[in-house]
């Protein structure tokens, strides 16, 4: 094969992206707003693989004029070589163009804690110390490990690219390329790709290439596309499954976190089954594997592993009121996103607890439950007895404000 | 602008005198101060009795006006597990008491909220600095405290107080205050909060924010002292809109702070209490608290609050279509 399609066709200007306007306007607006006083240094593009989270940076450099430094998870990133070469390019003045670099670390979620060691921290680093707007581009930023570094990032998701956006890039390329493709056939690519623009693009130059007719027959050259198993997928095939093994067969999978197919599984539930006899069997399943999670935890009673796997998977899977299975689409764990988004709140929300609680001689939850209502009552029916309350207990009104409002 | 006190906090008795509940157990304390000796104590009792506020009387009869200097206040929900509070006392436990009183006083708040192995470990901390210090534990559960440590201390229960007491109490408090009430008022306080001298005197100022203390303002404040997302979860549950309810219970939870056990508490009253509006047949009500019963018996053995409370709403709603809820 010559050059990928994917780098040949590449979008040189941000119209050229195709879909997720949201993330496209957002990035911009950060971008164009930068400077090394801003909040958010560093923009984090999250969403699964091809939906144009690089692409967009290049788009973006290419017409506005930047610089792209890029250093992705193929490279070695021990926070040594990491520093040699991107911490230079960071607080250096560009050497090509006048508007300055974007520093972009592609796929950060693939730095492995052990080989990369140090390399979160090194970003973590980086960013403090960068001249220049940084990027980071990850599939799933609700890793763990991402935990320091997402919450200094300006968060933006870019969805699966909807299969006309698909069709649409596919047909931009054919005509480029002088071939002419049956509608159908982008429709089939379109379909497999399931929103990843380079799985389809790729798919279109192991068929197209070369040729200047292409028909459905052409379609037989591809072989089911291999795909890397991911937390959707995994509960996907846990809640369709009819049979304990199907269902189990996800614990195969190497370095699986329980703790995060817990939250996948939960928050999914109610998507995919669409009867409430059913939801509540699920759940019930799921609570008793949640319970022998805690157990395990607190007793270090690890011999109860099987029973709570087994009911996370085949208990969650193998139900009675079962439905029969519809595609479905699934959500992320919202509550990881609420509790990154609700951090600051949470933060005022625990100093004012503090302040209760040092004064009324209870503890912070009794501070919340018993305290904190009766004078949020207060405040709202009389602004000034409320007021009058919060400076005895040193509480600004604007923090007490931000926690009572929704 | 001056600043006003929370009333519980001005009106809490500073001296054992001052205190007119628990007689038994104010004259015991008593004893001790005159003798200046003290063994370690655990009072235990419901919310609201007076636990606390005997803990600081005691300390403030035993040291003088300068007590803070010769008392540690801790509480075993906020601080983070026992190492922190063995640093703690042991950093305290190091000076020597001000005074001529021969130890100092740690004052450890909801003692019970710690684990059984949490409790091993203080019984060694007490039993280390026991020539220098003593412990005060306030629990409202005796029986989460383990065997050894209730058998080293004083215990001291504390009773719910008396109607007459309590009435008599806001009645005077709403005189000091200038705050006008009547008596139905203070009555629906009593109704609502018991013996629990705490939630009554924070229900009475609320109540008096609003102009008089009657029914109907002591029902305005208890309506929303439970946020309202409580009662709307439990009937989107019911109406068998899962995954709204979800996203209220992730409001409470959230933005609201509240764990899960205030949660599954708040469940449970709004279930019981006739005027929360809530129609369903008592049997379905049984129901639920017996389910609420079993939710809470999980978090207890360390389970996750969400997928737990998720647990308690899909329930919930399933019995909201048997009993064909709309």
């Amino acid at each position: 094969m010559s050059i990928p399609w994917t780098i040949k066709h590449r979008p040189k200007k941000v119209s050229e992206v195709v879909g997720n306007d949201k993330a496209k306007e957002t990035f911009l607006a950060w971008l164009k707003s930068w400077s090394p006083k801003s909040k958010n240094k560093a923009a984090l593009l999250y969403g699964p693989p091809g939906v144009g989270k690089t692409s967009l940076v290049y788009a973006t450099a290419n017409e506005l004029g930047y610089e792209v430094v890029e250093a992705n998870a193929s490279d070695v990133r021990t926070s040594q070589a990491l520093k040699r070469r991107i911490f230079r390019a960071a607080t250096e003045r560009a050497l090509f163009s006048s508007k300055g670099k974007i520093i972009l670390l592609d796929e950060v979620d693939g730095i492995s804690l052990k080989e990369d060691k140090g390399g979160i921290d090194a970003i973590i680093e980086l960013m403090s110390i960068s001249r220049h707007p940084i990027v980071l581009t990850a599939n799933d930023p609700w890793d763990p490990r991402l935990k320091s570094l997402r919450s200094l990032c300006l968060l933006i998701e870019f969805r699966p690219l909807k299969k006309r956006e698909v069709i649409s890039a596919l047909k931009r390329i054919c005509e480029k390329e002088g071939i002419n493709v049956a509608y159908d056939v982008l429709k089939a690519l379109a379909e497999r790709a399931k929103g990843d623009l380079r799985a389809a693009i790729n798919d279109l130059q192991a068929i197209a290439e070369g040729k200047s007719r292409v028909s459905v027959e052409d379609l037989n050259l591809l072989g089911a596309r291999y795909k890397q198993v991911n937390y959707f997928e995994m509960t996907r095939q846990i809640l369709v499954a009819n049979r304990i093994e199907q269902a189990r067969a996800v614990l195969a999978t190497p370095s699986l976190d329980y703790e995060m197919l817990f939250l996948y599984i939960s928050e999914n539930i109610p998507y995919q089954y669409d009867n409430i006899e059913a939801i509540a069997e699920a759940y019930d399943a799921l609570s008793r594997a949640d319970m022998y999670m805690g157990r395990i935890k607190r007793k270090q009673a690890w011999g109860l592993l099987p029973y709570a796997l087994n009911m996370l998977t085949a208990g969650v899977a193998v139900i009675k009121h079962k439905p029969k299975f519809k595609w479905t689409k699934y959500s992320f764990p919202e509550r990881l996103k609420l509790m990154a988004k609700m951090r600051e709140k949470r933060d005022v929300r625990k100093a004012i607890l503090t302040s209760i609680a040092k004064k009324c001689h209870v503890s912070r939850r009794i501070a919340n439950t018993e305290i904190l209502p009766f004078i949020k009552f207060i405040y709202e029916v009389d602004k000034n007895k409320g007021k009058k309350i919060l400076r005895w207990l040193r509480i600004s009104e604007n923090n007490f404000k931000l926690i009572i409002s929704k | 602008m001056c600043a006003e006190a929370l009333w519980v906090e001005k009106y809490r008795p500073k001296t054992l005198d001052e205190m007119i509940d628990q007689e038994e157990i104010v004259a015991r304390l008593k004893m001790f101060v005159k003798e200046k000796a003290l063994p370690h104590l655990l009072f235990a009792g419901p919310p609201g009795t007076g636990k606390t506020t005997a803990a600081l009387a005691l300390a403030h009869d035993l040291y003088g006006e300068d007590w803070r200097r010769n008392v540690l206040e801790l509480n075993a929900s906020d601080e983070r597990g026992i190492q922190t509070i063995r640093e703690r006392v042991k950093d305290y436990a190091r000076s020597l008491a001000i005074g001529d009183v021969p130890f100092k006083l740690i004052i450890l708040d909801e003692a019970d909220n710690m684990t059984s192995d949490a409790q091993q470990a203080l019984r060694r901390t007490m039993e280390l600095y026991s020539r220098a210090t003593r412990f005060c534990l306030i629990a409202n559960y005796m029986s989460k405290i383990i065997e050894p440590i209730q058998s080293r201390c004083a215990i001291f229960r504390f009773q719910p107080l008396p109607k007459e007491h309590v009435i008599k109490r806001l009645k005077e408090i709403a005189e000091k205050e200038n705050v006008k009430y009547d008596d139905d008022g203070i009555e629906a306080i009593w109704e609502i909060c018991n013996g629990d001298m705490r939630r009554a005197i924070n229900t009475l100022q609320a109540a008096a924010a609003l102009g008089k203390v009657s029914r109907i303002a002591v029902y305005k404040v208890i309506g929303r002292i439970t946020p309202t997302e409580v009662r709307e979860m439990i009937v989107l549950a019911l109406k068998g809109d899962f995954i709204e309810a979800r996203n209220k219970l992730r409001e409470l939870m959230i933005s609201y702070g509240v764990s899960g056990i205030d949660i599954l508490k708040m469940i449970h009253r709004e279930i019981l209490n006739p005027r929360s509006g809530i129609n369903i047949p008592d049997t379905a009500k049984i129901k639920l608290a017996d389910t609420i019963g079993e939710i809470n018996y999980r978090l207890v053995e360390g389970a996750d609050e969400e997928i737990q409370l998720s647990t308690l709403l899909a329930k919930i709603a399933l019995i909201g279509k048997e009993i064909g809820y709309s």
